[in-house]
């Protein structure tokens, strides 16, 4: 077992040397020290005792090759063999990021729903991006994301197991996230990935594990063998339509009493799929990290600023009009933008996110006559088409009356996008 | 009601870790001191792993054995509510009746009845003799709780008066009997398997399906090898595939 102490020096490979400032933290594995790599303040984990020499090649060929995307805390050089063992340099974690667990202990709490969401939609896409260069993650649980509560971003963090889709690292995985065919002693994979994906969704959203309920609850002594059978062999959704001998228990699973219901109707089916029995048995026919952000975005749509009250609400987009769930006041949805099959309600106040990235594209506003406009709240300017064939540009900042039969063509990341807006 | 009130902490399972700790008279001195002040000293780090788990509380029980046996407090408490009141050594070694009543308190009408469920405790027995007392048959009855079986087990003997044999009985392997020859070895053994024990439920597992048992074992064993005047109990193992070069 290896621990550095401050002002230990620590030789990189490839040159240069980092220097232990002080601890940061300790886990199972390591130890995590801030550090100091020429004047900069960087994140040092440190094996207790060395993982050997597959391990040390795949962290090499992993920082080579860079992270997958900007969700990701990845190893940005690794130390040489020495002191007994060795580590690898990261950023250091900001400090507006808290561990996805603070969440689930309620000790942190997102500011408002659009975080949550904008928190869900990095997290697929990371894995996305992930599973796209040919990675698996292997290890996916609740300690592995630290986020904003204000603004729902997201760093994925213990990148360290990441190997190429098919190859061991060793690690099984934590128990409650493990996929069912990993319970049983299978290899982690991106399918797996895929099964624990919708487990931290599901917590992320609805703040309770969905396999736990009165069936799990009863049992008075949580075994390694009660463990594979609960969350692996056996397991029960929930809200499983076919079984209802697991559901949630008043006055234990609260959050998922209270927000079962009051969430989308479009995510309650999306998550009775992923936890049937069919996809439980059956890894890839699991859902993608693409099609789950195609589920976030008209969540995302679904949710709306109620123009009486202020609060976020979620409306029902098969009905033009809806009442808020906090004041009970009706909310008009009838005004639409309409982008290929999604509907977005156009409401006072409302942002309008028109592609993954979490940043809004546009605003809904109110003119002093009571016009419903649009404001391009992008960095490009929009191509509006009028009903009788004008062409107008809406520039940055700039407004348009949200008027039934205008189309926009706009662009983000040099994509192109056709909007038209319709009413209901 | 707005969509995010209200919200509270995901239901947790219960992770009790109970202490049984010899205070017959051999004990008085440095030792009963020590394990008074690394118990002290490691509650705040159990509160630390409790409070930043999402996995489980950690609770903590503590029996003290000597002529008869006394639970410091009626129930497990929350490290941050454990007020540890020093141990005196004093009298003769009554591990047979320490078991009878574990066995009594490891059972739902006891000690384990937490409304979300418990996982299985760890158990941590520190001795620097042997029984005094009827060991067999308290074992024995202890052996077949439920609890007690699916429980971590660790034993750590002060000195070389420990029974060993006895440790390796209540544990189930000389695995996880651990050997402490000075004071400071002490501190830091307790420390490392309360430690370790208590993030365990929160842990990665990796492949060889390991049991929790095997892994916190393994763990403790790692560290025990830094720490100067600590030994594990077990064999050492082979040092080389056969011994023929030495007929």
């Amino acid at each position: 077992m290896s621990e550095l102490k401050p002002g230990t020096k620590i030789g990189l490979n490839g040159g240069g040397q980092v220097e232990i400032i002080k601890e940061l933290g300790r886990g199972g594995q390591g130890i995590v020290y801030l550090v100091n790599l020429d004047g900069a303040q960087m994140a040092l984990k440190w094996y207790l005792n060395d993982p050997g020499d597959k391990f040390y090649k795949n962290l090499e060929r992993n920082i080579n090759a860079g992270a997958p995307s900007d969700a990701f805390l990845w190893p940005e050089y690794i130390t040489k063999r020495e002191s007994g063992s060795f580590g690898y340099v990261m950023k250091v974690r900001p400090r507006n990021y808290y561990e996805f667990g603070n969440y689930l202990l309620a000790k942190v709490t997102f500011k408002s729903v659009t975080a949550m969401l904008a928190a869900a939609m990095k997290i697929c896409d990371g894995f996305m991006m992930l599973h796209r260069h040919g990675y698996s993650y292997q290890d996916l649980n609740d300690g592995n994301f630290f986020i904003d509560p204000s603004t729902g971003d997201v760093l994925i963090c213990d990148n360290d197991n990441v190997m190429p889709q098919g190859d061991k690292s060793g690690i099984m995985g934590k128990a409650r996230y493990m996929a069912p065919e990993i319970v049983a002693g299978g290899i982690p994979d991106k399918y797996s990935d895929q099964f624990s994906l919708s487990v931290i969704l599901f917590m992320l959203f609805y703040a309770n594990h969905p396999f736990e309920g009165a069936r799990v609850v009863a049992c008075p002594c949580m075994t390694e063998s009660y463990e594979k059978k609960f969350y692996g062999s056996e397991a029960i959704f929930i809200y499983d339509p076919n079984n209802d001998t697991n559901r949630p228990v008043r006055g234990i699973h609260q959050n998922v009493i209270r927000r079962w219901m009051a969430f989308p109707q479009l995510l309650r089916e999306t998550f009775i799929d992923q936890f049937s029995e069919e996809k439980l048995r059956n890894p890839n026919t699991r859902l993608i990290e693409m099609k789950w952000k195609d589920i976030i975005n008209k969540v995302r749509d679904e949710m709306v600023v109620c123009p009486h009250c202020g609060d976020e609400a979620f409306v029902e987009i098969k009905d033009s009009s809806t009442r808020c769930m906090n004041c009970g006041k009706t909310i008009n949805t009838s005004l639409r933008l309409i982008l290929g099959s999604r509907e977005l309600p156009l409401t006072p106040k409302t942002e309008i996110f028109i592609d993954t990235d979490n940043i809004p594209d546009g605003r809904v506003a109110v003119d002093t006559t009571g016009t419903t406009l649009i404001q391009n709240v992008s960095p490009d300017a929009w191509v509006v088409e009028t009903a009788s064939g004008k062409i107008k540009q809406v520039d940055p900042q700039g407004y348009m009356p949200a008027k039934p039969g205008l189309k926009i063509k706009l662009k983000i990341h040099n994509e192109d996008y056709n909007l038209e807006i319709t009413t209901k | 009601m707005a969509l995010l009130d209200d919200v509270v902490s995901v239901p947790r399972r219960t992770m009790t870790v109970f202490f049984m700790i010899d205070t017959s008279g051999s004990m008085e001195g440095n030792k009963i001191g020590a394990v008074n002040d690394a118990v002290v000293n490691v509650l705040p780090m159990v509160d630390e792993i409790s409070q930043t788990n999402p996995d489980a509380e950690i609770k903590v029980a503590a029996l003290e054995f000597s002529s008869g046996t006394k639970w410091l407090y009626n129930e497990p408490k929350l490290a941050s509510e454990f007020v540890w009141q020093d141990v005196r050594a004093g009298g003769l070694t009554s591990l047979g009746a320490a078991c009878i009543e574990l066995n009594n308190k490891l059972s739902r009408s006891g000690y384990m009845q937490a409304a979300s469920g418990s996982f299985a405790p760890a158990i941590i027995l520190l001795s620097d003799g042997g029984p005094t007392d009827d060991f067999q048959s308290g074992l024995t009855k202890l052996k077949s709780n439920k609890w007690f079986q699916a429980a971590i087990k660790v034993a750590i003997a002060i000195g070389d008066d420990a029974d060993k044999d006895v440790l390796k009985d209540f544990t189930g392997s000389s695995e996880s009997v651990l050997i402490v020859h000075n004071i400071e070895a002490l501190k830091q053994i307790i420390r490392t398997v309360v430690v370790t024990s208590s993030q365990i439920g929160s842990k990665s597992s990796t492949a060889g399906d390991v049991s929790k048992q095997d892994q916190v074992i393994k763990d403790i064993t790692d560290a025990v090898g830094d720490i100067k005047g600590a030994e594990s109990a077990a064999a050492p193992a082979p040092a080389a595939d056969n011994y023929d070069d030495w007929d």
